[in-house]
């Protein structure tokens, strides 16, 4: 008798554990729903960005590592570089392209 | 190429060809496909082949600009972080006076035609000065339109 006063039978232990791992499920649950919506949210609004499914695939996997802030700003000096003309043969550098006048710089390429 | 036409009495440009943004070997975009742009060309690994589509592209659009290509280490997208595209304005004292956001969607000619207009004065277009009082013309016809059918 004691002994059972003391340690409740075990069938009403293990209903007290059963209720905590529903109640953990159920976290689990939407917390996974949650985390699936946004991952579906991002990579729908990647597709609109990108223009299509495939496209938001190649963007993640070509374009992403290559796209930097960089850490240069206003204010700082434009770091030097060399460049090669069209005719392939001539360099220059870029600072042989300023002063005097402000440059506009214009980065791209064809595709 | 506007702004060049319009402020190259003031300041100076260069364009600077990188790495390719959408080659065939890449992420190819349908707007390059053969059947509309006909812009297809795979990364170049060499020089001679940058070389060759920079040339492409100078001869395919009358590209009036002065123009560089970057060497195949890429220094120049490196040190500008330019890829895909991204537009610098250099000051006089070769300092850094704009620098525009990554492109496509934060490339913006209209920032530096700003910057140019703010330090020498805004070019207007006879065109687009026609174009902006038909619209408002338009607009105001439309809104006796309007006001008639009521």
């Amino acid at each position: 008798m004691f002994y059972n006063v003391a340690y409740p039978p075990s069938g009403s232990l293990s209903k007290c554990a059963n209720a905590t791992g529903t109640s953990m499920n159920r976290w689990l649950f939407w917390i996974t729903v949650s985390v699936g919506l946004l991952l579906v949210s991002a990579f729908a609004g990647l597709s609109f960005m990108a223009g299509g499914p495939m496209d938001a695939i190649e963007m993640v996997r070509f374009a992403l590592p290559q796209m930097h802030m960089g850490t240069l700003k206003a204010g700082d000096a434009a770091p030097d570089v060399r460049l090669v003309a069209l005719d392939g043969r001539t360099r220059f550098s870029l600072h042989e392209r300023t002063g005097g006048r402000p440059l506009v710089l214009i980065f791209g390429s064809f595709t | 190429m506007q702004i060049y036409s319009d402020y190259k009495d003031h300041a100076d440009f260069l364009t600077v060809y990188i790495r390719e943004a959408h080659p065939l070997d890449e992420w190819q975009m349908k707007a390059n496909e053969k059947d509309k742009d006909d812009v297809c060309y795979v990364q170049p690994r060499t020089l001679e082949q940058r070389i060759a589509i920079a040339n492409d592209f100078t001869k395919r659009f009358n590209f009036p600009l002065p123009f560089g290509v970057d060497e195949m280490n890429n220094a120049a997208n490196n040190a500008y972080a330019a890829w895909p595209e991204r537009l610098y304005i250099i000051d006089e004292t070769g300092r850094i006076s704009y620098k525009g956001g990554n492109g496509p969607f934060k490339y913006d000619p209209k920032e530096v035609r700003a910057w140019l207009a703010q330090h020498y004065g805004e070019v207007k277009h006879a065109g687009r000065a026609q174009a902006a009082v038909r619209e408002v013309v338009s607009v105001k016809l439309q809104g006796k339109e309007y006001g008639a059918s009521k």
